[in-house]
């Protein structure tokens, strides 16, 4: 087993028993849940919203050269810089570079994955830069030296009283648990940073092609003030998020605000392209997007598993999933959590080291009913765990265990022969009350479980029974 | 400063482009697509839509009979916010206005640089109004960047014309005016800053406004 996967059940186990994180968990996502199916009854026809998002990101993704180099174009007509980076190393080394050519003492940041991704934080920290988070959510974590928890919602498995003593211990100027006056804080401590930086980092949520403009989803302003008031605005994306048109955000403006958090739109839905122009106001004086591959584009050869650099990072598959609820955010150990997590890393961090995660799922397939774009996330889950098993070694008892399995399922009287031992098998250790132990072979299952009544007859039986007397 | 030109070229960029057009010679089918299905519903009165979601989303929206008249109601808001200068955004139609505030306001112009941190109010026009979201539509020319971020109110002056349907209105619009090729920024602000990230409770102005108005004018004189 990989050292992940021996963390991501040590951990799994440890949080499914925190009845007051799941707690947490289960008010944030109810509330998300609400949210959500009253955004969703604004559409006329939700479904064909999410078949045309699907669309536009199926066209962006097969001709991913082309839209690239025509954004890149544009962003130079405006007097922008555009840097490919074939790894995190690269993304890391440019904007560390940069951060050192124009004398960079303090960076504001707003909501990246990416970011995390390549780890830029501490790559920035190491050289002295002071790195500030201004997402609040993101804020509240980096204050707790944590990673988030939830793309979407950074802070969500803390509560205000958690949240209160951590600005208390750290701010100093806050004695009170109420939301309101906890975001005042954070504001007044943010606008000193906002005002004082150099540089400013922000994500992309598109890459809009025709436009040249990066498309940036933020509520709070914070994305909005890292891009205008800093000297130097950087955009760290990945290759993926690039879409043909401006128009295209006519559906996928809404529908990733309906996805993410349930609102109709975003408060602030903006578009940045360069620096500032002769003939505006303000805004920064340099403008650099950096555009990260880092495995992407092998996912992009992957015919069978392309589709999935057509998420949007909108978090419903997350909210949607039994698992992430169980577990939790951090216990994945990965930037990205839940399903789509579950289906990207294996591809971007090695299938052998994280193909654990594959199983991270109980295929229920809420995850593929509530994406945006209709990834079929669930059968890509599949796909990994098929992919990971041809690709390694596994122990013979498994082997020998699906020899037999495929053996007895190929013949009917071998089925009913194996599914009458199996009761059998299953009432002996019952009776015996070895449930969960070492001897019963359901010990995975069992152990944290209360084992059902082993059924006195096979489903063939009862079903014959029940035609019979029909 | 150092002023050297960032290293943009590097052998990177021609290995990610070579990587994608030998994945992208293999090609996946077209998906079903949404042709011939509406995804909202049309929006037919686009005053009473624009006055509803603005409720919704908590844009204050002030209905003025004329330009004249609105500048009188933002004197009457200007005086209700706490001393200090206000920012206003350069233009003829605001300057002729601006009179109404001066008696009690000192001005700072758009043409004199970026809002300060200290600003009161901001007051700027809009390149348009969405029905559909309840939103406003505003550019770089709009006063900059920070006109619509910095301060804790910021103020739209609008006229009724300026309303449009939808967001696929809205992006027409840029493109007949050529929005993006002319400037750098676009935003189309939906109600004041918020955030719910402590609890899913909703907390009004984390970084940007705390109150977003529209004065709307039904016409011009």
């Amino acid at each position: 087993m990989s050292h992940a996967a021996h963390e991501f059940l040590r951990s799994a186990a440890e949080k499914s028993a925190d009845l007051a994180h799941r707690q947490i968990i289960r008010r944030g996502i109810d509330s998300y849940n609400a949210a959500n199916v009253r955004g969703r009854s604004r559409f006329l026809d939700w479904e064909a919203a999410r078949l045309r998002c699907q669309e536009i990101k199926w066209e962006a993704v097969n001709n991913l050269d082309r839209y690239l180099l025509e954004f890149e174009q544009r962003v130079k007509d405006r007097g922008g810089h555009v840097f490919w980076a074939e790894n995190s190393e690269e993304a890391r080394q440019y904007i560390t570079d940069l951060a050192t050519a124009r004398g960079v003492r303090k960076v504001v940041k707003s909501k990246s994955m990416v970011s995390e991704e390549i780890h830029l934080g501490p790559a920035l920290e190491k050289m002295g830069i002071k790195v500030v988070e201004t997402d609040l959510g993101e804020y509240i974590v980096q204050l707790r030296e944590e990673p988030p928890y939830h793309i979407v919602t950074p802070a969500m498995h803390l509560n205000r009283t958690q949240i209160a003593d951590l600005f208390k211990e750290k701010l100093g100027d806050v004695d009170t648990d109420d939301p309101q006056q906890l975001v005042a804080a954070a504001r007044r401590a943010l606008r000193r940073d906002f005002f004082s930086a150099e540089m400013g980092i922000s994500g992309a949520n598109f890459l809009v092609a025709d436009a040249g403009m990066i498309a940036l989803t933020t509520n709070e302003g914070n994305g909005r003030l890292c891009t205008s008031v800093p000297r130097i605005h950087v955009v760290l994306s990945g290759i993926e998020k690039v879409i043909p048109r401006l128009q295209d955000l006519a559906t996928l403006w809404p529908v990733l605000a309906t996805a993410g958090t349930g609102q109709p739109i975003t408060c602030y839905s903006t578009l940045a392209g360069g620096p500032r122009q002769p003939n505006e106001v303000d805004g920064p004086e340099e403008f650099h997007v950096v555009l990260v591959d880092n495995g992407r584009s092998e996912l992009l050869a992957n015919v069978e598993e392309r589709e999935v650099l057509h998420c949007i990072r909108c978090g419903a598959c997350i909210n949607a999933c039994p698992v992430f609820r169980t577990v939790g955010g951090h216990s994945y150990g990965t930037t990205y959590m839940g399903p789509i997590g579950s289906v990207l890393t294996p591809r971007l961090r090695g299938l052998d080291e994280f193909q654990h995660l594959s199983y991270a799922s109980s295929l229920c397939g809420a995850c593929t009913d509530v994406c945006p774009v209709r990834i079929n996330l669930h059968h890509h889950l599949l796909h990994n765990r098929r992919d990971a098993v041809n690709a390694s070694d596994r122990p013979w008892s498994e082997r020998i265990g699906f020899m037999l399995w495929r053996w007895a399922v190929e013949d009917a009287r071998r089925f009913r022969a194996a599914g009458w031992l199996a009761r059998l098998g299953m009432r002996v250790v019952h009776r015996l009350r070895l449930d969960g132990t070492l001897l019963d072979p359901a010990r995975p299952w069992n152990k944290n479980h209360a084992a059902p009544p082993a059924p006195a007859k096979s489903f063939r039986a009862l079903w014959g029974k029940r035609n019979g007397n029909n | 400063m150092a002023t050297t030109e960032p290293q943009t070229e590097n052998p990177g960029r021609a290995r990610i482009l070579e990587r994608l057009r030998t994945a992208l010679r293999e090609s996946t089918p077209r998906p079903l697509g949404a042709e011939g299905r509406s995804i909202f519903a049309p929006v037919t009165d686009v005053m009473a839509r624009f006055q509803k979601e603005c409720a919704a989303n908590i844009t204050e929206c002030i209905a003025t009979p004329d330009m004249q008249s609105s500048a009188r109601a933002v004197a009457d808001l200007l005086a209700a916010l706490p001393p200090g200068e206000i920012f206003v955004q350069d233009s003829q139609a605001l300057r002729r206005l601006a009179p109404e505030w001066q008696a009690t306001r000192s001005i700072q112009w758009s043409s004199e640089g970026g809002p300060k941190e200290s600003a009161q109010a901001t007051i700027t026009s809009a390149e348009a109004l969405v029905a559909l979201t309840g939103s406003v539509l505003v550019s770089a020319a709009c006063g900059g960047r920070g006109a619509s971020v910095v301060a804790p109110v910021h103020i739209v002056m609008a006229t009724a014309d300026q309303l449009v349907p939808d967001l696929d209105a809205a992006f027409e619009l840029m493109r007949e005016r050529n929005t993006v090729f002319q400037y750098s920024y676009v935003c189309l602000i939906t109600g004041s800053s918020r955030t719910a990230d402590i609890e899913k409770i909703l907390v009004m102005g984390a970084h940007g406004p705390i109150r977003l108005i529209v004065v709307l004018a039904l016409h011009h004189d």
